[in-house]
């Protein structure tokens, strides 16, 4: 077997490297470029057609390819829209202190609101600004992709604004680097580790509500837009058994594919690249590795293009005498940059924006607690009762996941050679949307019911997340501990228990808090199953509450209570049990002091 | 300053401010400043302060940790704001950053993603230069500090001598009126440091060319008195200005010489004479009179480091110079300080001068068993008003347990400009040590040993 790939990468790579002299390299690059523009070009084709004309999702394999490029143009503007949002709002929080007070709360809150509680508020908008046209349909979506993808990287990129040594930052005030350098050269930069491995979560975040995003109801009526997410939710609703099968087996292997590529075409060349942003010391850590950055370093196009953009002129060597001779006198004082003015006006602005922001705020909790009133207490009822089942869910989902993810875990991260092979491939698996294996799960548990099998869909999604945080832990356990328990004969349960439950725990708890928030999210799929032409199948729960009322006319209160429970019950969640957690993993677990 | 330094000042060149004739370049004028402590009561760290910077002059602040050193540098460089006083730039007001300075800091705080010539180059972006004059000036600066051959290299795969080269080179780039250094040496390996401290002083001492002055931060006295004309000497907690030396010596200067011997020798006597005044014992009632609620404070040191200065001492016939101790022990000199302070407090020793002699419990202790010597821990420090308290304070609960946050507003209400977090680690390691105390870190309480139900 290892035989076998050897022999296909050997062969893979013998074919690159002949490309290094005949301009291979180029030709393919110029290809792949001349692909992307043809697929953009029809996506705008596709962005201007007329609104009032429904998409038919063709069901053919041949449309497959179109639909992924679509799906995956819209997660990329998504996630460009995610970057922006970020550096804006994380960039304010950490620089305004009165701001943070509510804009960090706020985040919270918007992190535990599931994708359809956006679309109400998000479709209105949009849709009347674009009434002709299909852009306003596409930005919904977009949107609502976008809505799955920011929190998680504005966290990190506030986080990481804050905790830049205070040396560092000295440096800058002394130097007198402005806010744009400060951002820059030393912001952006110490950001961006984090900021790689978050946007890595978040397209993968994105992607798990695609078939919801590109095929809703809203006022009763029902909006699909061609994507692989539409052509899955439509294969959901054939009624001829067959054709369904065969349509979701090619609209799951279209999804692997995309997945694949966009590790292989965009996250591991962006995470080599990143590696110069490292703040550790000490280079004796593995680098890691990118087979197309290496293939794009090759190319003379994009050689001549960097050339052509950087003008760094190599310094001109020094004589020695030169070196001497002092250096030149004091500047100008004018050539100084006035510091404290740029700060009354970024204060200025930032009050101001604050301002607005508290109004808008304030309008709309104002407007929530109108819609909040209209609910009656039968309904509020329902909503607890259902709150409760999918909470007892989560629970159940996370510690499910746990027994079985723990031990797989540590077999993988203590074994370095099942990690550097298993890795890569749960990443992958992580970032597959779990909704599209739900109608195959479905076929098979039937029996058992939809309120035991929810529990195993929405295990589906978000068992990786404690799996692969568990395999950081495991191969993050310190050489000498291993090799003072195996010197003592510690074995068994005993070392279990005694070095790596407690050495991977605050890996774990990551684990769970993104478990736990993302089996939240998966209730509203997982409770409530859309199969063929006949009756949606219904667990009790909240997740089930919000998929019935979303996008029917008149049950906007009931939407709005549910997600406000669902927030709520999250929110305090994550301040009261994770949190403490998480200190409690700081202060006792962690490895680093 | 009530205590009166039992040396006589014509010994030392001690220098009236009217002697130096140079510009004043800055200048702190009666600078008192108190940072919030985490539950909003103030820590003062400095008090009173006054000092002028001159041209053409090494000046040092030399100090024990906790006497605000770096607070005063950064209050010079105009990184932070006193809570009182002034502080001027050539007579004025200084107008937020001292527009004259730049730093070199102690972990050198290179930006890692960039390399050697980026990490210069954009302090002069930042200047406002022009392309063609940083491409000049940059490895102008990079050869001067002698990396040349390490323009493309990225802070880590540099030693630690080398990163704090490219600081310099970078602190000198931008061509300032006073070099700022903030312990500059003290991460270094001693070999480098020292090749270092000659080169700096290469490149600071021409008198036509920036940097006009130097003021830089230590604790270390050899260190101080090889570089700077005039020696600031501080004392802590809060920081004040004990007395000002001048150095007057010929440059190079031999560690070896007399003269600097002699100085060396001055300074620790200051700092003893003033950390450790040889006052005359007071009866208990009136220094309960006269300061009714001020507690002796406890030093931030481990009941280990006591033991290893008790042991130290027997081993050496009951008593030693505390300079020699420094120097035998590796201990920084402040540090040293601070665990004679502690011995002291808890009777172990005595310090006549600048000796450190062996007192009768501290020979008791050094030759009694692991038993006994927990049970004389334990009786020293129920000598000690703090511990004394907070033993009565336990006693009188019900449950006979305190939460940490009691503790911690006692230690507030009776060491107002403590660091109340810090006396608190140290009252439960002292009380650990002794069998006196327990404390649960997860429930936070605080119970005795020995009572316990």
């Amino acid at each position: 077997m290892k035989k076998f790939f050897g022999h296909i990468w050997g062969n893979a790579h013998a074919a690159l490297n002949l490309t290094r002299g005949s301009g291979f390299a180029d030709l393919l690059l110029l290809g792949g470029i001349a692909g992307i523009v043809f697929g953009l070009f029809n996506f705008s084709n596709e962005w201007a057609a007329p609104s009032s004309e429904n998409t038919l999702i063709d069901l053919s394999p041949w449309a497959l390819p179109k639909y992924t490029f679509f799906s995956l143009s819209r997660g990329i503007i998504a996630y460009i829209f995610s970057l922006l949002f970020t550096l804006l709002y994380g960039y304010w929080a950490a620089k305004d202190k009165i701001a943070q007070r509510v804009l960090i709360p706020l985040l919270d809150i918007l992190q535990s609101l599931p994708v359809l509680a956006f679309l109400p508020v998000v479709s209105i908008t949009l849709m009347n600004l674009f009434k002709n046209n299909k852009i306003g349909l596409e930005l919904v979506v977009i949107v609502m992709i976008f809505t799955g993808q920011a929190w998680n990287m504005t966290f990190s990129f506030f986080h990481s604004i804050n905790s830049i040594p205070i040396e560092m930052r000295e440096a800058a005030a002394v130097y007198r680097l402005n806010w744009w350098e400060r951002f820059k050269w030393m912001e952006l930069p110490y950001s961006m580790m984090g900021l790689v491995w978050n946007s890595m979560m978040s397209m993968a975040g994105g992607w798990f509500f695609l078939m919801v995003c590109e095929s809703f109801t809203l006022n009763d009526k029902p909006y699909s837009l061609p994507g692989i997410g539409a052509y899955m939710a439509a294969a959901c609703a054939l009624d001829d058994p067959h054709k369904r099968h065969t349509a979701q087996f090619w609209a799951i292997l279209a999804m692997v594919l995309m997945i694949v590529l966009l590790d292989q075409l965009l996250w591991r060349p962006v995470v080599v690249w990143a590696q110069k942003f490292r703040v550790e010391e000490g280079g004796a850590q593995e680098n890691a590795t990118s087979w197309f950055l290496d293939f794009l370093r090759r190319s003379k196009i994009l050689a001549l293009l960097e050339k052509i953009f950087s003008h760094n002129e190599k310094p001109t060597p020094l004589t020695a005498a030169d070196a001497l001779k002092p250096i030149a006198q004091a500047l100008p004082s004018s050539a100084l940059p006035d510091i404290n003015k740029l700060n009354i006006v970024g204060k200025t602005v930032s009050t101001l924006v604050f301002v607005f922001f508290m109004g808008g705020l304030v309008w709309g909790g104002v407007k929530l607690l109108l819609l909040l009133l209209q609910v009656g207490g039968k309904d509020w009822m329902e909503i607890g009762v259902g709150a409760l089942a999918t909470f007892a869910r989560v629970m159940a989902v996370t510690v499910v996941g746990t027994l079985w993810a723990l031990p797989a875990g540590l077999a993988i991260g203590l074994s370095p050679k099942l990690s550097r092979i298993l890795q890569p491939v749960v990443q992958v698996a992580a970032s597959f949307p779990a909704p599209m294996l739900y109608a195959v799960v479905w076929l098979v548990l039937k029996p058992l019911g939809l309120n035991t099998v929810a529990m195993v869909l929405m295990l589906l999604g978000t068992q990786w997340y404690i799996l692969f945080n568990v395999i950081a832990g495991a191969m993050a356990i310190p050489a000498d501990l291993k090799e003072m328990s195996h010197s003592f004969g510690v074995t068994g349960w005993q070392r279990f228990w005694t070095l790596y439950a407690p050495a991977c725990f605050p890996y774990l708890v990551t684990g769970w808090v993104t478990a736990a928030g993302g089996a939240w999210n998966a209730s509203i799929v997982s409770e409530y199953l859309v199969i063929g032409s006949a009756t949606p199948e219904k667990a009790i729960g909240l997740g089930r509450k919000i998929s019935e009322v979303a996008g029917v006319a008149g049950q906007e209160p009931i939407l709005a209570a549910s997600v406000v429970v669902m927030s709520a019950m999250v929110v305090l969640f994550n301040r009261f049990v994770w949190k403490r957690l998480y200190d409690l993993a700081e202060t006792r677990f962690s490895l680093s002091k | 300053m009530d205590r009166e330094l039992n040396l006589k000042p014509e010994t030392w060149n001690l220098e009236p401010e009217t002697m130096s004739n140079g510009e004043v370049l800055c200048e702190v004028r009666g600078v008192s400043h108190e940072f919030t402590q985490p539950n909003g009561n103030p820590l003062r760290v400095l008090e009173n302060i006054n000092l002028t910077v001159k041209e053409h002059e090494i000046i040092a602040l030399l100090g024990p940790s906790g006497c605000g050193k770096s607070t005063i540098l950064r209050i010079l460089a105009g990184l932070i704001k006193p809570t009182k006083g002034e502080v001027l730039y050539h007579g004025d007001p200084m107008p937020g950053q001292n527009p004259g300075a730049a730093i070199v800091f102690q972990g050198a705080a290179l930006y890692p993603w960039m390399t050697v010539t980026q990490n210069i180059e954009i302090v002069l972006k930042a200047k406002g230069l022009g392309p063609s004059e940083i491409a000049e000036r940059a490895p102008k600066t990079i050869k001067l500090v002698g990396l040349a051959g390490f323009e493309e290299a990225y802070p880590r795969e540099l030693s630690g001598g080398m990163k704090q080269r490219v600081g310099i080179a970078r602190a000198l780039s931008v061509n300032p009126e006073i070099l700022f250094l903030d312990e500059p040496f003290s991460q270094i390996d001693a070999l480098t440091a020292e090749s270092l401290r000659a080169e700096v002083l290469d490149l600071c001492g021409s008198k036509d060319r920036n940097p006009k002055s130097v003021l830089m931060v230590s604790h270390d006295i050899k260190e101080v008195v090889f570089m700077a004309d005039r020696i600031v000497v501080l004392g802590a907690n809060p920081g004040v200005v004990r007395t000002i030396v001048e150095v007057k010596l010929p440059r190079p200067r031999d560690y070896r010489s007399p003269e600097v011997l002699r100085i060396v020798d001055q300074l620790h006597d200051i700092i003893t004479g003033s950390e450790m005044p040889d006052v005359p014992e007071t009866s208990a009632a009136t220094a309960a009179a006269a300061a009714p609620i001020a507690i002796e404070p406890l030093p931030d040191i481990s009941s280990s480091e006591i033991v290893g200065l008790l042991e130290y001492l027997d081993a050496r016939g009951g008593k030693e110079d505390m300079y020699k101790i420094s120097a035998d022990t590796h201990t920084e000199f402040g540090r040293l300080l601070s665990a004679v302070k502690a011995a002291e407090l808890l009777e172990f020793v005595d310090t006549p001068k600048r000796l450190v002699v062996l007192e009768a419990d501290g020979q008791k202790y050094v030759k009694a068993t692991m038993d006994e010597r927990k049970a004389i821990w334990r009786d020293q420090l129920m000598k000690l008003r703090i511990f004394k308290e907070i033993v009565e304070l336990i006693r009188r609960q019900p449950n006979k347990e305190v939460h940490r946050d009691l503790v911690l507003e006692t230690i507030v209400f009776r060491m107002p400009f403590e660091n109340y977090e810090k006396v608190f680690d140290t009252l439960v390691r002292w009380g650990r040590f002794g069998d006196l105390l327990a404390y649960e870190e997860d429930s936070e309480t605080l119970w005795l040993q020995q009572e316990k139900p």
